[in-house]
């Protein structure tokens, strides 16, 4: 009888602490909030050259009036620069000469320009003694990169 | 640059935008002085002084190294 006891006691003191080392189902981690719509990004800031004209002359809008591939010896050259966007960029133009496989620097100008939205641009160059016949050719830069260029021929 | 290679140093050149300029004040300049360069106008020297008012507070104090607005030749 009193092992009868103890037996039923032993059940029962198992089954209590198999009762209590149950363990909980975990707590399902909670439903992350939904990610916020990502925000559009700012239109790039920044100005990028659209365009660009060799000719003989501008208008006060410095658009070339008159463009050309062909010049004459007492001709200003001038390249009208178009730009889009808005802030701060630095433009170049570079002049050279070519006569076979050699290259002659005309001239170099460059300006800081400070736009709010599309703007014309314009550079020139004259020589009072007039221009050697032979191939030219202006190139653009815009702060420091090559923006494009432009071939052109005195006669 | 090859001898036999035209001599460019007399070309004469500019620049000019419907967008501002910067220009970047050196040693010895005035805003008469840079009218007369970017508009051929000393006398346009106020233009240059409305659009830089909250730089400059007085016409006659500029600094080297300053960046001044050009507004376009009008």
């Amino acid at each position: 009888m009193k092992s009868k006891i103890l037996f039923t006691l032993f059940v029962s003191a198992a089954l209590a602490l198999s009762a209590c080392g149950k363990k909980e189902e975990p707590k399902s981690a909670p439903t992350p909030a939904p990610a916020p719509a990502p925000v559009p990004a700012p239109a790039p800031a920044g100005i990028a050259v659209s365009g660009m004209t060799v000719g003989k002359s501008i208008g006060a809008d410095k658009k070339v009036t008159a463009a050309t591939e062909a010049f004459a010896k007492d001709d200003t050259m001038y390249v009208s620069v178009a730009t889009i966007g808005s802030g701060t960029a630095k433009l170049d133009a570079k002049w050279t000469y070519r006569k076979g496989d050699k290259v002659a620097v005309v001239k170099e100008d460059s300006m800081t320009i400070n736009a709010s939205g599309p703007a014309t641009n314009e550079f020139h160059v004259s020589k009072p003694d007039g221009w050697p016949a032979g191939d030219y050719e202006v190139e653009v830069l815009l702060d420091g990169k090559s923006a494009g260029s432009k071939k052109f021929t005195v006669k | 640059m090859s001898d036999d290679m035209p001599d460019f140093s007399n070309v004469k050149g500019g620049s000019s935008s419907t967008a501002a300029k910067i220009y970047v004040v050196v040693a010895g300049d005035s805003l008469s002085k840079i009218a007369k360069r970017e508009y051929g106008d000393a006398n346009e020297w106020k233009r240059i002084f409305e659009a830089n008012r909250d730089l400059l507070k007085d016409p006659d104090k500029i600094y080297p190294g300053q960046k001044l607005k050009i507004p376009p030749k009008e």
